[in-house]
């Protein structure tokens, strides 16, 4: 006994060469969507992580106003850095560890150089537990050392090279200045103890402090202008940043890395957008194959078409037992492609890939993955698709007379 | 009773440019039971007529009517059941679907309209015995002769229990040992049921057998009855046979 689904599977089985070239192009397209996927996936969570743990934290917390005006510094937009301030911080579930910093503008002179730079001032022992990819792009011996705070300051490779190229000797003697909180000149001696690179793009000439000498320069003993706060896991970002606004209310904003880094957002929207439009012509270049085999078969098979209609089988079976061939192929290429992608995907995520950034010279490892639901979806379009591309040559199939398909077309 | 009654057909169809007419007002009738044989040259236009009466093809004017039910003008899907219910196709080239072996060749057209599995099998077995299958049953269809496969186009024929089995040149793929068999077959199967078979063909061994040949020639039909058969059997003698 036997059933129209019966007739496609048979029918499909039937061509085996041609059913397998067809196969084959769904499985390698389907197969090599998987793998671009799992890969960006795999990118794009160490981008977020580059970021989370190495720049941004995964939330920083300001006085309301702070990031609208974040180009002028406004020191006076700053908070307590106290243990009860941070109390409340740490008492939000899922939250880590949280660091100081007071961000601000200046002039650097050293020797007969001034010029102008970016100063991050942050407590590298608390900052490291925030962000912990920076210890490795700074080091941890530049502000601090045996637990005493240094009147250092630790610069960029492109800070260092704009104040006389790479002749400045290491501990040379150096001047901060800056305006205070008051708006009063002020001024700090420094040693240049160190040289770090920035594995973000984004300001480039940038030094670095231990918050004392921020806060000594600018008469801001026991403030701060952000905290950076750490989460157990991504995932819970949105959760703590809503918790965090519940708890410290309006007089603060909280924002994630997404809101701050919005670079690296859309830098990873871009991404996908570009993955989805390769796919896409890669997903309608397949599919044109199964329509192209949907239709040889059609007309190698007029005569049998004809030999169905004589014997009584209504059109809309003829266009509904082709459209089913289409669908067994698209299905079949679909899970087998999903499947040998997954196995690339978990093989590739085992071994992982050094991927260096433009613009950085600090390589790291991504590990690909894909989601269910991703896979899922996958399959779904190209038994969908390929269905959609067989409507045409099913539907030419129905159209036929009987008896110029019994004559073989 | 009459089981084709077919009055003033005409086909015509475009070629090209230019009309071509192949039927050019056909009156033809068949009673039940008969074993008719319809025979002209190529191109006499004896296809068309039997793609007609088939329900393959619509006239292009004149009236049609099958067991007494004018059936001329129906669409599409109503032929397909008319031609599923009350006609047999048996075509010179088998045509049977590659992909079922001979048992689901058999009970193809019954499957189609939904007929229970069961009582249909018993039927099947039955035909399939009368035209000598059994031991073919799960073979597919390269995987037998000709003759053994338009054995099996016969029995499909017949399975649905039609009124009409139309056989267009059954036995032009056939060698003569095999033709003959296949005509006494069908000869007998008309014994037996009852069913009626129209027939294209050159086949002078057919025509000796048709108790009426109707001969088209241009579009026009010449009914000759017993005397026609009889001189096809002169013909086949002649010939050799």
């Amino acid at each position: 006994m036997f059933s129209l689904l019966q007739i496609a599977i048979r029918n499909v089985m039937r061509n085996k060469r041609r059913t397998a070239i067809t196969l084959a192009a769904l499985l390698v397209g389907v197969s090599v969507m998987v793998s671009i996927r799992g890969a960006l996936n795999g990118l794009q969570r160490s981008l977020v992580q580059n970021v989370v743990s190495g720049q941004t934290g995964a939330i920083q917390v300001h006085r309301a106003g702070f990031l609208k005006n974040v180009l002028s510094s406004p020191l006076s937009l700053d908070m307590p850095q106290d243990a009860d301030f941070e109390k409340k911080l740490l008492s939000v579930p899922h939250v880590k560890a949280v660091s100081p910093r007071i961000l601000f503008a200046g002039m650097i002179n050293v020797a007969d150089q001034t010029i102008f730079l970016g100063v991050q001032a942050i407590d590298p022992i608390r900052e490291f537990q925030v962000v912990p990819l920076r210890q490795a792009t700074m080091g941890d011996k530049g502000l601090m050392e045996s637990g005493k705070v240094l009147d250092a300051m630790v610069v960029t490779e492109q800070l260092q090279g704009a104040l006389q190229g790479s002749k400045v000797p290491k501990d040379a003697p150096a001047a901060i200045l800056a305006p205070d909180k008051d708006g009063a000149l002020s001024g700090e001696n420094v040693t240049l103890t160190g040289v770090m690179k920035l594995n973000m793009p984004g300001e480039k000439k940038v030094g670095m402090v231990h918050i004392g000498v921020a806060q000594r320069l600018l008469k801001m003993e026991g403030r701060a202008t952000e905290y950076i706060v750490a989460v157990d896991e991504i995932e819970n970002i949105p959760q703590v940043a809503a918790e965090l606004r519940k708890a410290l209310g309006k007089e603060y904003e909280v924002s994630t890395w997404e809101d701050i880094a919005t670079f690296v957002k859309q830098a990873m929207q871009r991404q996908s957008m570009i993955l989805s439009l390769v796919a896409g012509v890669f997903m309608i270049l397949m599919l044109l194959g199964v329509a192209n085999t949907m239709l040889m078969s059609v007309l190698d098979r007029t005569r049998e078409i004809g030999t169905m209609m004589a014997v009584g089988v209504r059109r809309s079976k003829i266009l509904g037992l082709f459209l089913m061939e289409a669908a067994t192929i698209g299905a079949m290429g679909g899970i087998v492609g999903g499947a040998v992608g997954s196995v690339i995907v978990l093989a590739l995520n085992a071994r992982g890939i050094s991927v260096t950034f433009p613009g950085s010279n600090v390589p790291f490892t991504i590990h690909p993955y894909v989601s269910a639901s991703y896979l899922i979806s996958i399959v779904a379009l190209a038994g969908m698709g390929a269905l959609l591309f067989a409507i045409y040559p099913a539907w030419r199939a129905s159209r036929l007379r009987p008896v110029e398909a019994l004559a073989g077309g | 009773m009459a089981l084709v009654q077919l009055q003033g057909i005409k086909k015509s169809y475009q070629l090209g440019k230019t009309e071509v007419v192949a039927l050019k007002g056909v009156d033809l009738t068949i009673e039940k039971g008969e074993f008719t044989v319809v025979m002209g040259p190529s191109g006499s236009g004896k296809t068309t007529l039997l793609n007609i009466i088939g329900c393959l093809d619509r006239a292009s004017a004149g009236s049609y009517k099958l067991d007494g039910e004018e059936i001329g003008h129906r669409d599409f899907n109503d032929l397909a059941e008319v031609r599923n219910r009350k006609i047999g196709f048996i075509f010179q080239n088998f045509n049977l679907i590659p992909v079922l072996d001979v048992v689901e060749n058999i009970e193809f057209p019954c499957v189609i309209r939904g007929e229970d599995r069961k009582v249909l099998r018993e039927r099947t077995l039955k035909i399939a015995a009368e035209v000598g299958l059994m031991p073919y049953l799960k073979q597919k269809p390269d995987e037998l002769s000709g003759g053994q496969r338009q054995r099996v186009a016969i029995a499909r024929a017949l399975v649905t229990e039609p009124q009409l089995v139309l056989a267009d040149e059954p036995t032009a793929n056939l060698d003569s040992t095999t033709a003959d068999q296949i005509i006494d077959l069908m000869l007998k199967l008309n014994a037996e049921m009852g069913v009626t078979f129209l027939f294209s063909t050159h086949d002078p061994r057919v025509m000796e057998h048709a108790r009426r040949v109707v001969r088209i020639h241009d579009g026009v039909m010449e009914d000759g009855t017993e005397a026609a058969a009889h001189e096809a059997g002169r013909m086949h003698a002649s010939l050799g046979h």
